[in-house]
């Protein structure tokens, strides 16, 4: 473009990310994690929502087969009571529709087998790729036309590969969730917020105040900043290849960011006095965070933030480690459980998901998108909206017909006080 | 449903056949839509008129197929349509007797006819229909273009594809205008206009002079078929002036895309720099899609502007259409439109992948809206 610089902007034009505001259900077309491999065992039925769209998941002869998670008839979730006939299928427990699991086709009616109706319709499927031990479904919109993008596309970059691009000296390559020899441990848990509070919340430069206190922070005795801030164009580096995964790694510990150990006029110090932790951030669309050399440096953080409906969202953190060894791997699972978990995923991440629940009146009926004051901090986080602006597949429209989009019914409120035979309740396999 | 009515409306009854002869004894059943079109169709004796009227190509509403749903419901008013063939059905005895039938279950036990309480173009919905919209913005985005919001959220059934245009009529008189719809249906109920404003004119007095939000405004559409073309072949889009409406619609088409997206160009001109417009929007489009380069032009710079001077036509060069697939979309004044096929063919584009959309200079306003034409000119006519 060369517009005449001389104009000025017009109070009418639109926002600079006016995509990345209309998704409040979420980006579709993109890669999500949906179960660990071993919540889902051989024959077991589950139910997730994602992007607004229930999917269910059933193992059959070793392999994860997603379907819409909405029975054709009257729309009840068929993992509501799981109900599995042959091994190629899966029928609702309600009348009987059964599906074939590759197709998603109706294939039969249990008491109905001549029903003209059978072979002429059926239940959305969804490609699903396991690996390293967790199962990611590649969420789509019924239009979508084409091939399906690989998993690694929606994965930040892997190391060393992209080291002559984006060196990090100070610790070592961060292990990759594709890599062989990758082992993931880590947990997901429900988060009350809209999904885009939680992405921004995960890399924002300026939130390290939060974690101050941590337990995990004092106990390490680092010098963890109170904040960074951003010196150069350089600072943040932007990923967006023809084919790979499009996002952004704010460059920390380069000449780029400036780290911030004081407050003068507050009088506030960082409190550690055991050297720096050195990290990065690094984050692609649809929202699949990685943070470099941490929470130590030869392991790797990941995080998601999968949108369910427009005010709650799955947190995946999960983290990586290289084992070549099954000593290795059962040393880090030992550190995983007496320490990541505990200390970290929990006692670290717990604040964050205090700061986006904290977040969440103001921007939940867009006031916050439009009244919000940002300051040089947030370059990270506008980078990240016009980035998901740009590069997201498709925006999720609001939902019909599924949990979420009515608020405050009676059978969600039955669920919160624990009310006795709700079928609802069975459904929520994606309830922590 | 108050505002709106169908416009096309005749009585006219097309004879269809059906595509397979299993004939022994067939009957002619006349199917007569709300909208007064009716159809005929052979149905033979151990057929159903659902199932020949779908063979003939005659969309009618239904589901179950299998006499549960009710969906395929029709009101005989002449003849028999029996529904014993050996299923259950859903109507009830009073509804029987008033010549209810399910069409998925009913053969003809003589010639009858058949009332449906839909119109004809239910299942196409792409006719165009009379709505009445309210304005909810008037923003002048340059100094002759006013951007035009409307709230069509009383139009119930009210669609139309990227790239169609619609007539309106102008508050207070007896005049209609054609103007391209700028927004795509994702934006409905709203739709935006863009509007040359002219010195003088009904439709500039109008807006200049007496538009206030909330104005109720006729509007009849939408028309046309300038619209995109799926290829994964480049497409370049050149406008001049307001010509950018239907553009504006097809560039938001193409960044909604599901799938991969074919690149774009823009080429965009106008005649001054103070008459050039939507540069923000342009810019959001270009920050937006990866596929898309915008190229501004005006035709006449003057000392201080640092833009390129130029035409929108001159701007797209040899390099642009390399790909003899590359597919063009022009809209604008008359001569801009023929300047564009002609330097497109020049360059070696094939004219059947040249779409035009031509708006009557501003000139002829009153002419074009008297005609109610707007041409839309499929055909290349280089």
């Amino acid at each position: 473009m060369n517009p005449d610089a001389s104009r000025t902007k017009r109070a009418g034009a639109p926002s600079p990310y006016a995509p990345y505001l209309e998704a409040e259900w979420g980006f579709l077309n993109h890669w999500y994690p949906a179960k660990f491999s071993n919540e889902i065992s051989e024959g077991a039925v589950l139910g997730l929502q994602i992007c607004g769209i229930p999917i269910v998941l059933r193992r059959s002869k070793g392999r994860v087969y997603a379907l819409k998670d909405q029975c054709i008839h009257r729309g009840v979730k068929i993992s509501a009571r799981p109900t599995c006939l042959t091994d190629e299928t899966l029928s609702c427990w309600y009348h009987g529709f059964t599906y074939d699991l590759e197709t998603g086709r109706l294939v039969s009616i249990v008491a109905a087998p001549q029903d003209k109706i059978i072979g002429t319709t059926g239940l959305q499927t969804f490609p699903v790729h396991e690996v390293n031990g967790i199962v990611f479904v590649f969420v789509w919109s019924p239009t979508w036309k084409g091939d399906v993008p690989p998993l690694s596309h929606d994965l930040p970059l892997a190391f060393p590969e992209n080291n002559p691009r984006f060196p990090h000296p100070l610790w070592p390559d961060a292990p990759h969730l594709l890599h062989e020899n990758t082992v993931i441990l880590g947990l997901h848990r429900l988060g009350y917020a809209n999904w885009r509070l939680a992405v921004e919340n995960s890399f924002d430069a300026g939130h390290l105040l939060i974690h101050k206190d941590s337990s995990y922070v004092r106990a390490k005795n680092w010098a963890l900043p109170l904040g960074v801030r951003p010196t150069s164009d350089k600072a943040i580096q932007l990923i967006e290849d023809e084919e790979g995964p499009k996002g952004f790694i704010n460059m920390y510990f380069t000449e780029h960011w400036e780290p911030v150990f004081v407050n003068e006029r507050l009088n506030l110090r960082a409190s550690g006095t055991g050297g720096a932790k050195y990290y990065r951030t690094h984050i692609v669309v649809p929202g699949a965070l990685v943070v470099e050399a941490w929470p130590e440096d030869e392991v790797a953080q990941y995080e998601w933030f999968v949108p369910i409906t427009d005010d709650k969202y799955e947190y995946w953190e999960v983290i990586a480690c290289r084992c070549r060894t099954d000593e290795e791997r059962a040393s880090f699972e030992q550190r995983y459980t007496t320490l990541y978990e505990p200390q970290c995923l929990y006692g670290f991440n717990n604040d964050d998901i205090f700061a986006r629940e904290a977040m969440q009146d103001f921007y939940a009926d867009g006031a916050g998108w439009s009244d919000e004051q940002l300051g040089e901090m947030d370059h990270t986080i506008v980078t990240w909206r016009k980035v998901a602006a740009r590069y997201n597949r498709g925006i999720a429209p609001k939902p019909r017909g599924v949990q979420g989009v009515v608020r405050g019914q009676a059978v969600d409120l039955a669920n919160l006080v624990g009310a006795p035979q709700v079928v609802g309740r069975r459904a929520k396999a994606w309830m922590p | 449903m108050d505002a709106v009515t169908r416009a096309e409306s005749t009585g006219d009854v097309k004879s269809v056949s059906p595509t397979e002869a299993i004939v022994c004894r067939s009957r002619t059943v006349r199917l007569r839509f709300a909208d007064g079109v009716a159809h005929e169709v052979r149905v033979g004796e151990s057929d159903t008129v659902l199932a020949a009227s779908l063979r003939s190509g005659i969309q009618l509403i239904h589901q179950c197929k299998s006499g549960s749903c009710g969906t395929c419901v029709g009101r005989v008013t002449s003849g028999t349509l029996s529904m014993d063939s050996g299923a259950g059905h859903c109507l009830l005895p009073s509804e029987m007797a008033l010549g209810q039938r399910l069409l998925c279950l009913s053969t003809p036990l003589s010639d009858a006819c058949v009332q449906l309480d839909y119109p004809s173009s239910f299942l196409r919905g792409d006719g165009p229909m009379c709505v009445v919209g309210q304005i909810s913005a008037r923003e002048w985005v340059a100094a002759n273009v006013v951007r035009l919001g409307l709230n069509l959220s009383d139009a119930v059934g009210f669609d139309f594809r990227c790239g169609q245009y619609m007539r309106v009529r102008i508050p207070g008189t007896d005049q209609w205008r054609s103007y391209s719809v700028a927004t795509t249906p994702t934006e409905l109920p709203t739709v935006e206009l863009l509007v040359r404003i002219l010195p003088e004119g009904v439709m500039s007095d109008y807006l200049r002079d007496r538009c206030a939000i909330g104005d109720n405004v006729e509007l009849e559409g939408p028309h046309g078929s300038f619209c995109l073309r799926a290829s994964q072949a480049r497409h370049v889009m050149i406008a001049g002036g307001t010509g950018l409406a239907p553009i504006m619609s097809m560039l938001d088409q193409v960044r909604r895309i599901e799938g991969r997206r074919p690149k774009v160009l823009l080429s965009f001109g106008c005649a001054s720099p103070e008459s050039l417009f939507y540069l923000e929007e342009l810019q959001a489009r270009s920050d937006w899609m990866p596929n898309l380069e915008v190229r501004v032009t005006v035709d006449c710079g003057g000392a201080n502007y640092r833009g390129a001077v130029g035409n929108p036509v001159g701007a797209v060069t040899a390099a642009d259409v390399a790909d003899s697939n590359t597919m063009a979309y022009l809209c604008g004044p008359q001569p801009m439109i023929a300047a564009a096929r002609s330097h497109l063919k020049a360059l070696g584009l094939r004219p059947e992948n040249v779409f035009a959309e031509l708006f009557a200079p501003s000139a002829q306003e009153s002419l074009q809206s008297r005609c109610g034409t707007r041409q839309t000119s499929m055909e290349p006519e280089i």
